[in-house]
């Protein structure tokens, strides 16, 4: 029985081809001057200049932590080129006729289309490739409502007093070294501002995309819903196939202002390396958001590739009444390794957060559930509900489970349950017994262990997931 | 005469959802009263607001138990002042011993009255003496407090609480539900045994079935919170061949 | 470096203080010293102390030399038969040679020639490297027992190890249990007092192919009386070890419990309960090892965390690559009682192995509305109710207890100590 879903499991990465495309690339290695050099490229205003640089220093001070359950290789920051955009950029395009075609091909054959016409409908796109925001869809029709759905690059230039406020804010420069790193060399990123009382008209997207050689990405993203706002975000990324790692770093600010909703979803599938561990996407990502009184933040994510992740998209609940979610699968084969989880930091009275994370390990890889939930002195009447599940595909792989939890108030009830199971040779017995193969048994089975949280998702999303998870486990059933 | 239980033109309801709407009952000392109705209509919440539960708030009207006003006490106080409250669905308390539990409260109605506490041989004395009235084996006693019990020991211990905490006026929950026929002649002998003139009972049932094993003096239908009909041992007859309709309620009742 | 630690090596490294240094255990000091220097005195960015600080033994001279002392309490056990054995002042008190033990059971001292072939092969090699405290146990520890049951005994009479916290003592005696095949015992290792004292009680047991160990340790150290110590086990093929932990707590009070199994198809039950009040800290560390297959481990922990004190524990369960059918069990639940109390708690599973059942929990909880309900209804008075609802949270795992009299003397303890403690 093993050998058949140890068979079922090998299935190649189909976003791994490159594309060709001409590129302006900063040459490897991190310093002042190359900090300058960004800021002038971007026409940084002198204040973000200052705040780049002061991150710097405070990096150059920090260790890379190596507390998470992880084995990688030391990384040479001094290797990696901190910018990379598409010569075509150079004289930004005005409308999407004025794209590099090659462009517009690659994202087609990721099944993003950009064109008007053939955009996935109702959804508002961003694409970032390597180092820049390329095009943003349906800017027009998100005005009408007064949403701004823009590259950061641009809000730094049309909202400064927005972007001053709240960049920072929810992660500070200093915060860990990744956050640091990415403070002082973020290059693009998606910015959103949903006015008071708007609830946003469409899904808004980001697309993320690494194609360069020994390219970083360093995206920054920043969402502000206005009281009584609301707004589901998506975000998805990919990345060519090459044997040497590259790093993401990306960090992602929310701030819920009071009686907003945020819903923020990500489907991450950065190439993972191969069979053996060859290559892949380290993926260390800073994502955290702030609710204020009575509003939500909801973190969905679906977790397929990198070779390295570390990932704990937090909320803190400052607000009286706010509630904090986290829907979460991660899957791991081959020999990649996962590291994540969320904090829920509760402050505010009446605060509630659930936190549901389901993990797949099958091949070698090495899959964990690494969480904090904390009850402040003052979160009177606060709630916790936590779930871990983690399904073992094979006997090579590994799943773990590391709750921290702290309380300091005793009104406040705190619950935590993990398990972990197998596909049973049972359930893969009755299956076939009724006409499926093996792969089809698993990815059944797999797809309702993460049903809770595949239902969290937006449509459109929770159908890519799915079909994204049954690529994932094609070969790696053993 | 001082009525023992009294409750005028009672509204009460829970988080803004008004349950109870002006509901009026008298009841004598001695007295069996049964309460039938549909779902929904008030009935747990009548035991609920009388015995104090948080969360359930009284909006007008009054209560009193033998001319005390039972709304302005303790749901403790209200307990020791004679009311007893036998639950549908008793809770399960792990590691609270069924005997510790019960002496406590024993104890906490005579130092009320102003009585010696039972010493734990003469309790035990007393408890094991309830305990084979109800049919339960002695190492229930010993136990948690329901904890692990089924559905018809956990009603046959409250009516065990009952025959040992000796309340003036006792308020049974659907007592019957979920028990066999055996289990429920156990428990209404507990409870005929139990009546006396000073000691009234209001019984909560969907069924007839109950009110074969103990009479009722009156039957009173509860619907959207009112009694909205009154009347002897027969109109609980008759509901059972007839269902609400008569009275013009298109209630659909489950069976059991 | 701590200028407590310094002392201790330096202690340990004067031939003269040694009393045992000629004996078998020379060559394990040796080793476990080295290591010792080798390791770094762990601070609050050593995950396994995140939560405890060491503040109160650093700031400390430390003096390992026993103090002779000539009367002290006899804390009993109403109605317990026991063999009881004190150490007192860091000091072995009880001449072992006025016992009649029954069949099968030997009791001797660590520098007790026939201690050597029951000890040198197991002493320090139970207790895994990594506790400093028990590195420092291994290289200092100059009194101590080593039991040994032999195979088929049956041996009904409990053995009482009692440790008594005296002002400005240290205490690092030393227990290793060997309980061969078919064979079975109970230990109870019971520590109390208050006084400046430090106290670093290790022991090792090691429980052979179907025997059976019925263990308990009391931790009823408070205020002034630090305490790090351990229990390590080493679980044989088919035998059943049952656990049972009291704690309290005092300015360092940590006890670190391992577990590792070496056979197949053996039981673990392992219930703890820590009652904190005032200021206390405690902190709670197991580690369970399943290495090998068709293992099963149930481990119940319930702490009230009252005052200011803080509760720290952390469980971890190891699944190892071959321990294929492991059921492994952990639940962890708290109560605070005031707003000024914490608990922090860290339940970890990692697991290597694809068939097997794990599960943990872990629940900080307020008093259950509708229990309390139940018990007003029935007009036992709120602040009654109150301690009999926390109370009871105890009390499941005091019931599970099997020797009537530890049960009995259990109950009116820690109610008494509860009693005490202010319910907010």
């Amino acid at each position: 029985m093993t050998d058949e879903i140890d068979q079922a499991l090998d299935k190649k990465y189909e976003a791994g081809f490159v594309t060709d495309i001409e590129s302006d690339t900063f040459e490897p290695g991190l310093n002042e001057s190359v900090i300058r050099r960004l800021s002038k490229l971007k026409n940084d205003p002198e204040w973000l200049l200052e705040w780049r640089l002061s991150a710097y220093n405070t990096w150059l001070k920090m260790e890379m932590p190596d507390w998470a359950n992880l084995g990688i290789d030391e990384i040479d920051y001094q290797a990696i080129s901190y910018y990379s955009a598409p010569k075509s950029m150079k004289d930004k395009p005005q409308s999407l006729d004025e794209v590099d075609p090659e462009l517009i091909r690659t994202y087609e054959k990721l099944g993003i289309p950009l064109h008007e016409q053939e955009r996935l409908a109702g959804v508002a796109v961003d694409i970032v490739f390597d180092s820049v925001s390329v095009v943003t869809t349906f800017r027009d029709k998100l005005a009408e409502a007064g949403v701004i759905f823009c590259p950061i690059s641009e809000a730094i230039e049309k909202y400064p007093d927005m972007v001053k406020k709240y960049l920072g804010s929810v992660v500070p420069r200093g915060d860990n070294f990744f956050s640091a790193l990415n403070s002082a060399m973020f290059t693009d990123g998606s910015f959103v501002y949903i006015p008071k009382g708007v609830k946003c008209p469409m899904e808004l997207s980001t697309y993320f995309r690494i194609n360069e050689l020994n390219t970083g990405q360093f995206e920054r993203t920043l969402i502000i819903a206005d009281e009584g706002s609301e707004l589901s975000y998506l975000e998805g990324c990919t990345a060519p196939q090459r044997d040497e790692n590259q790093l993401h770093a990306a960090v992602v600010e929310l701030v819920a202002l009071d009686d907003s909703k945020i819903k923020y979803s990500t489907v991450q599938n950065w190439y993972p390396g191969d069979e053996n561990g060859k290559g892949g996407i380290y993926n260390f990502v800073t994502k955290r958001g702030i609710a204020h009184t009575n509003s939500r933040i909801s973190w969905t994510q679906v977790e397929t590739g990198s070779a390295v992740t570390w990932k704990y998209p937090s909320c803190i609940l400052k607000g009286d009444n706010s509630v904090g979610e986290f829907y979460s699968v991660a899957l791991t084969r081959g020999c990649q390794q996962a590291d994540t989880g969320t904090k829920m930091i509760h402050l505010g009275k009446n605060t509630r957060s659930t936190i549901i994370a389901k993990g797949i390990s099958a091949g070698r890889s090495n899959n964990a559930y690494r969480g904090l939930v904390k009850m402040g002195p003052k979160a009177e009447n606060a709630r916790n509900f936590t779930e871990c599940d983690s399904l073992l595909i094979g006997d090579k792989c590994g799943a773990h489970t590391y709750p921290y939890i702290e309380s300091r108030n005793p009104t406040a009830i705190v619950e935590h349950e993990a398990t972990t199971s197998k596909v049973s040779d049972e359930q893969m017995f009755l299956c076939q017994q009724r006409g499926l193969d093996p792969e089809k048994a698993v990815s059944m089975i797999v797809n309702g262990f993460c049903k809770e949280v595949f239902k969290e998702l937006p449509m459109e999303f929770a159908v890519e997931a799915g079909k994204l998870l049954e690529i994932s486990l094609e070969g790696s059933v053993g | 005469m001082v009525n023992m239980l009294s409750i005028k033109n009672l509204h009460a309801g829970i988080e803004e959802k008004n349950i109870l709407k002006g509901l009026d009952l008298t009841i004598n000392p001695g007295e069996v009263h049964a309460i039938m109705g549909p779902n929904g209509a008030g009935k747990s919440t009548l035991g609920y607001v009388l015995s104090g539960r948080d969360g359930y708030e009284v909006t007008e009207g009054e209560a009193t138990l033998n001319g005390q006003d039972l709304l302005d006490m303790e749901i403790e106080e209200r307990a020791v002042a004679g009311l007893f409250l036998a639950f549908q669905y008793p809770v399960e308390i792990p590691g609270v011993s069924n005997m510790v539990f019960m002496k406590e409260s024993v104890n906490a109605a005579r130092i009320a009255r102003g009585q010696e506490e039972y010493t734990a041989g003469e309790f035990l004395k007393l408890a094991k003496e309830a305990c084979k009235q109800v049919q339960l084996p002695l190492d229930f006693l010993k136990r948690g407090v329901n904890e692990g019990f089924s559905g018809g020991e956990k009603k046959r211990n409250e009516i065990m609480q009952m025959i040992l905490l000796q309340p003036s006026i006792c308020f049974l929950d659907e007592t019957d539900s979920g028990l066999d026929v055996d289990a429920l002649k156990t428990v209404a002998d507990g409870v005929n045994s139990q009546r006396s003139p000073e000691r009234s009972f209001v019984v909560v049932t969907h069924y007839q079935r109950l009110l074969d094993y103990i009479k009722p003096d009156f039957v009173h239908i509860l619907a959207d919170g009112k009694i909205i009909k009154s009347g002897d041992a027969s109109l609980a007859l008759k509901i059972e061949n007839e269902g609400y309709g008569f009275l013009g309620l298109n209630y659909v009742e489950e069976k059991a | 470096m701590s200028q407590w630690l310094e002392d201790v090596i330096a202690h340990a490294e004067q031939p003269a203080s040694n009393e045992l240094a000629a004996t078998w255990l020379a060559e394990q000091r040796n080793s476990s010293l080295k290591k010792l220097k080798e390791q770094k005195w762990p601070t609050r960015r050593t995950e396994a102390w995140a939560n405890t600080s060491l503040v109160s033994v650093e700031s400390r001279n430390a003096k390992p030399t026993p103090a002779n002392i000539t009367s002290w309490d006899k804390p009993a056990i109403p109605g317990l038969d026991s063999i009881d054995i004190y150490f007192v002042g860091g000091q072995l008190k009880t001449d072992l040679s006025t016992f009649t033990l029954p069949e099968g059971l030997s009791i001797y001292t660590l520098q007790d020639e026939k201690a050597e072939a029951v000890a040198a092969s197991r002493f320090a090699q139970i207790k895994p490297e990594r506790h400093i405290f028990g590195l420092i146990n291994d290289a200092i520890a100059n009194s101590g027992v080593v039991i040994d049951v032999a195979e088929n005994a049956i041996i009904d009479t409990p053995i009482r190890l009692i440790h008594l916290a005296n002002d400005g003592v240290e205490n690092h005696s030393r227990v290793l249990v060997n309980v061969a095949k078919h064979a079975k015992v109970t230990i109870i290792e019971h520590g109390v007092g208050e006084e400046d004292s430090v106290n670093t009680s290790m022991s090792e047991f090691d429980v052979a192919d179907n025997a059976t160990l019925y263990h308990y340790r009391f931790a009823l150290f408070t205020q002034k009386a630090l305490h790090v110590g351990g229990c390590h086990f080493q679980v044989g093929a088919s035998s059943y070890i049952n656990s049972t932990i009291v704690a309290f707590g005092s300015d360092l009070s940590k006890l670190n419990i391992d577990v590792n199994y070496t056979g197949e198809h053996s039981n673990v039950d392992i219930n703890a309960m820590y009652l904190l009040a005032e200021g206390e800290a405690f902190d709670l560390q197991s580690t369970i090892e399943h290495a090998v297959p068709n293992g099963t481990s149930n481990e119940k922990v319930h702490g009230i965390i009252g005052d200011r004190a803080r509760a720290n524990f952390g469980g971890r369960i190891h699944i190892h690559r071959d321990a294929q059918k492991t059921l492994a069990q952990l639940n962890n639940r708290n109560l605070l009682l005031s707003r000024r109390a914490l608990i922090n708690t860290k339940p970890e599973l990692e697991i290597y192995a694809d068939d097997v059942r794990c599960a943990h929990g872990a629940t900080i909880a307020e008093i259950d509305d509708e229990s309390l309900y139940y018990l007003l209804t029935r007009g036992i008075p709120r602040s009654q109710a109150l301690i009999m609802l926390n109370f009871g949270f105890i009390q499941e795992l005091i019931n599970d207890i099997e020797i009537d009299p530890i049960r009995a003397w259990l109950t009116d303890m820690l109610s008494t100590r509860f009693k005490s403690m202010e319910v907010s």
